[in-house]
């Protein structure tokens, strides 16, 4: 009886730990893989001169993946300045001032929108947020735009963000006792300031996470942007512009890879760059997290 | 002062009130739409038979090979992420409990593997596939999407392990158990309300992602027989059927696409209708 | 313990069991590519597999690119093409046989403010050059000598795909250096058009017309080619009233071509898989009949000879 215990025993936490390791061993894995895959792309061009400069040529050889950074970076934080306050107002609400039979009829339509194929809302962005842009946000700036711009990217994640990150606050909120916020209520505060400062207080590093979340979804998404933003190399400052975020330029072009030589080499580059970028954002919001409990 | 509380108490109240409510209504206005141009060409021959050679030309036939496909490969990946998935995070929050700075590095790690983009494991998964000397297969879609899913299983249930009271897991241990017992034998249990909810929540995504399974699934109008064969994906289903030129071949992408949603949403409503259940029986 | 050792057993049997057999293999045909050539051969391996149940052909598209990286990584068996082959890619091995013919032609939409005039002028080929690539004609002032009449609108292929491919080489370019918003896929493209006044684009013909009906969907028009650069379509160079005849300008090369093409299919060498050698031989001879019901113009009889004896 002991002797198959230890052996069980040793059997399973060796499973659990070799499963651990492989696990956490994959993103190395996925790095160093496609690392080797761009290294071709190095004998002609230094590191600095493809993150830094924005001529795309492929034919002839020379990268510059800027305008695609710039792309990505932009229409994920235009994507988070629309989602964010809008869920944040909105899980207040939710949790603190509605009433539960909306919050229930709020949970399903939630978990249906996160499941909502890419495609689809790549489609409504073409029917609804293109022509918007183009006939009536474009001429209220006194601008004109074709509609397939970077607004159209971020408008589209951000909706495509905000069942990812409404969830996440909702539950973040629903964790804070109840017992805390009816002690601010006794001593006097207005519903509001409850929310102000103890709800929210409390609650700062589950907001943080699901911020981080939702950016890191956003600079990812591929197809349902790849079909509103214009797919245009540029590096232009005008939202009402096209762009060409990252995940776009690996999707469109995976069929060029084999024809063009190194191009092959550029995507899996592109693939590195999303890796690393996303990487780094984890990291930063890690450390608000941390700067966050601390307090 | 006081004026000035309840006045600050009303905007923002009311503001938040606008942000929710005109959320609900885009929210619902999008599904809508879905339904509305797709419950037109929904029908039971969609549902229960592959399509036919001239399906893309208006010819009959339904979309039987991607739903199955699609649950193919979600199962698949879904058991793997369970295999590899479920120890791990066990062992996060049973074997690891007192060195509090692996924990926290391990979960950045997660969340790390979490936030990346689909489309980078599909590219991945290509190359892995390449080097592997796989086609374009059920099985190379099904690596993919494991690792895809697998640290979306992994974190949603370490949340839900990480929230049970250290107090259940010393008086397992007090009581003379391992740690591997206790791990099994007791976290499992008190979580497995958010243990379903996980392997859920992975099975989700597993079936409605596309940019993982572009380049490794491949695609086929017939039925996968085994694993070296490509398989058809209900997202990349729609993506064809919209790309026709044919008015009534892309309205069927719409229904396609209920019919996706209407799956995610059955898992998701079984999903929370479970974490309610078993919270009933746990110890808060 | 005992239940644990037997679902391990479980495990790797339905492992082994789920690879496939040799002659399945044998007997399994994997095509990717152009969306171009995709519901054709949908129906060719439809009808040949009611001739050779035993044979399973598995189609995707992903684009004509897809197509020829998937061949040239071995991903699949043969490849759906809509372009010409590159001597890049000829280098790498690739075997080709043409299977029928289509075209990529120039799109605006029918509520154009110009229509008219463009219909009767057709805009030449270095006129396409300039409007696509080097952007020195932006305005539709161009048609009359006129300036500041509207700003021309641009659109391309974002997806790495044969249509592109095909109408950058009439303009002896590269897909890259066709300047515009970029769409991804065909529909989208032809939708695009159809509802931006200003817009100008290419599309497959089978996007723009209706096989059904024969004649073009609503919103979207045809720039005819001024071929002989005259500054007038000619009765001769006016074939763009029904599908029919654009086609039979196409089958008697009439329309210049590029932009129209052959579609092909590719393998890496010569195929050695007998099954996929005997569907090729079947396109190219009882397969031709089906070509026209879809839409696309049947291979010359002195090409299917050709490409036969590249089968042997």
């Amino acid at each position: 009886m002991l002797k198959t215990g230890t052996v069980w025993k040793q059997l399973s936490s060796g499973w659990m730990v070799s499963s651990l390791t492989v696990i956490l061993s994959i993103p190395f894995l996925i790095g160093v893989a496609l690392l080797i895959k761009s290294t071709p792309l190095f004998s002609s061009q230094s590191l600095w001169q493809l993150i830094g400069t924005s001529e795309w040529a492929p034919s002839e050889g020379r990268f510059g993946f800027l305008p695609f950074i710039f792309s990505s970076f932009y229409v994920t934080i235009l994507s988070f300045l629309f989602a964010a306050p809008v869920c944040l107002l909105s899980a207040i609400y939710l949790t603190q001032f509605a009433s539960p039979r909306l919050s229930t009829i709020m949970h399903p339509v939630i978990d249906i929108l996160a499941g909502i194929p890419s495609v689809i809302y790549g489609v409504w962005g073409i029917l609804i947020i293109v022509p918007f842009i183009s006939q009536v946000a474009a001429p209220l700036f006194g601008t004109t735009s074709p509609g397939y711009s970077i607004l159209a990217g971020g408008i589209v994640l951000a909706v495509m963000c905000i069942p990812y990150m409404l969830n996440m606050l909702i539950e973040t909120f629903r964790t804070v006792p109840v017992g805390l916020r009816e002690a601010a209520l006794s001593l006097g505060a207005t519903g509001w300031e409850s929310v102000k400062h103890v709800v929210i207080r409390k609650s700062i590093s589950g907001i943080i996470s699901s911020f981080g979340l939702g950016l890191a979804k956003a600079f990812g998404e591929t197809l349902a942007v790849m079909m509103v933003v214009g797919n245009m190399v540029r590096l232009d400052a005008n939202p009402f512009q096209a762009g060409y975020p990252l995940p776009a330029l690996i999707a469109n072009n995976y069929g060029e890879m084999l024809s063009i030589p190194r191009y092959d080499s550029a995507l899996m580059f592109a693939a590195f760059l999303l890796l690393v970028i996303i990487l780094i954002i984890n990291l930063v919001f890690r450390y608000f997290i941390y700067k966050a409990q601390k307090v | 002062m006081n004026r000035r509380k309840i006045i600050e108490q009303n905007i923002f109240r009311t503001l938040c009130g606008i942000a929710s409510y005109s959320l609900i209504f885009m929210l619902g206005f999008i599904i809508l739409i879905i339904f509305y141009k797709g419950v037109g060409s929904l029908s039971l021959e969609m549902v229960t038979k592959p399509p036919s050679g001239g399906y893309y030309f208006g010819g009959d036939g339904g979309i039987l090979n991607a739903i199955i496909g699609s649950l193919y490969i979600a199962i698949g990946a879904t058991l793997i992420a369970i295999i590899f998935g479920m120890p791990a995070a066990l062992y996060i929050n049973v074997h690891l409990v007192k060195r509090k700075k692996l924990q926290n590095a391990i979960r950045y790690f997660l969340d790390a593997l979490w936030g990346i983009p689909s489309i980078v494991y599909g590219a991945f998964g290509f190359t892995l596939m390449l080097a592997m000397g796989l086609g374009a297969s059920l099985l190379a879609g099904i690596i993919t999407v494991a690792l895809l899913i697998t640290p979306i299983m992994i974190r949603t249930f370490d949340e839900v392990l990480s929230a049970i009271p250290m107090g259940l897991h010393e008086a397992s241990l007090a009581l003379g158990s391992t740690n591997t017992q206790t791990a099994f034998r007791v976290m499992l249990k008190q979580g497995f309300s958010g243990f379903i909810t996980a392997v859920l929540l992975a099975f989700g995504r597993g079936i409605g992602d596309a940019a993982s399974v572009l380049f490794t699934a491949g695609y086929t109008d017939l039925i996968p027989r085994n694993l070296d064969e490509p398989a058809a994906t209900l997202p990349l289903a729609i993506f064809f059927q919209l790309s026709s030129p044919i008015p009534e071949v892309q309205e069927r992408a719409y229904a396609a696409a209920t019919i996706l949603t209407i799956i995610i949403l059955i898992i998701s409503l079984t999903a929370r209708t479970f974490s309610r259940k078993f919270t009933r029986t746990s110890i808060k | 313990m005992k239940t644990k050792i037997t679902i391990y057993l479980l495990a790797i049997g339905i492992l082994i069991s789920g690879c496939s057999t040799k002659s399945q293999k044998e007997n399994t045909l994997n095509i990717s590519g152009a969306f171009a050539l995709y519901p054709l051969t949908v129906k060719w391996a439809e009808e040949y597999q009611k001739l050779h149940p035993e044979i399973r052909i598995n189609i995707s598209a992903g684009g004509a690119g897809k197509g020829m990286a998937d061949v040239l990584s071995g991903t699949v068996d043969m490849g759906m093409f809509s372009r010409e082959i590159e001597p890049e890619e000829i280098e790498k091995g690739i075997w080709w046989a043409g299977l029928c013919i289509d075209a990529v032609i120039p799109t605006i939409s029918a509520d154009n403010p110009y229509l008219d005039e463009i219909l009767q002028k057709g805009i030449t080929r270095d006129q396409f050059r300039m409007i696509f690539v080097t952007g020195s004609i932006a305005d539709w002032g161009f048609l009359t000598n006129e300036a500041n009449k509207g700003i021309i609108e641009v659109y391309t292929r974002a997806d790495a795909c044969g249509a592109a491919g095909t109408w950058a080489s009439y303009l002896d370019c590269r897909q890259e250096d066709l300047k515009g918003i970029g769409i991804y896929g065909d529909p989208g493209l032809a939708e695009a058009v159809s509802k931006n006044p200003n817009a100008i684009a290419y599309n497959n013909t089978a996007y723009v017309y209706d096989i059904n009906t024969g004649q073009k969907r609503p919103g979207i028009e045809v720039v005819p080619i001024d071929i002989n650069e005259n500054g007038t379509i000619d009765p001769e160079e006016n074939f763009y009233g029904s599908f029919h005849s654009l086609l039979a300008a196409v089958s008697e090369e009439v329309y210049p071509y590029p932009p129209a093409r052959e579609l092909y299919f590719i393998t890496k060498g010569l195929p050695v898989k007998k099954s996929l050698l005997d569907f090729i031989r079947w396109t190219l001879t009882d397969g031709q009949k089906y070509v026209s019901d879809a839409g696309y113009v049947p291979e010359p009889g002195e090409k299917i000879v050709k490409y036969l004896n590249k089968t042997y």
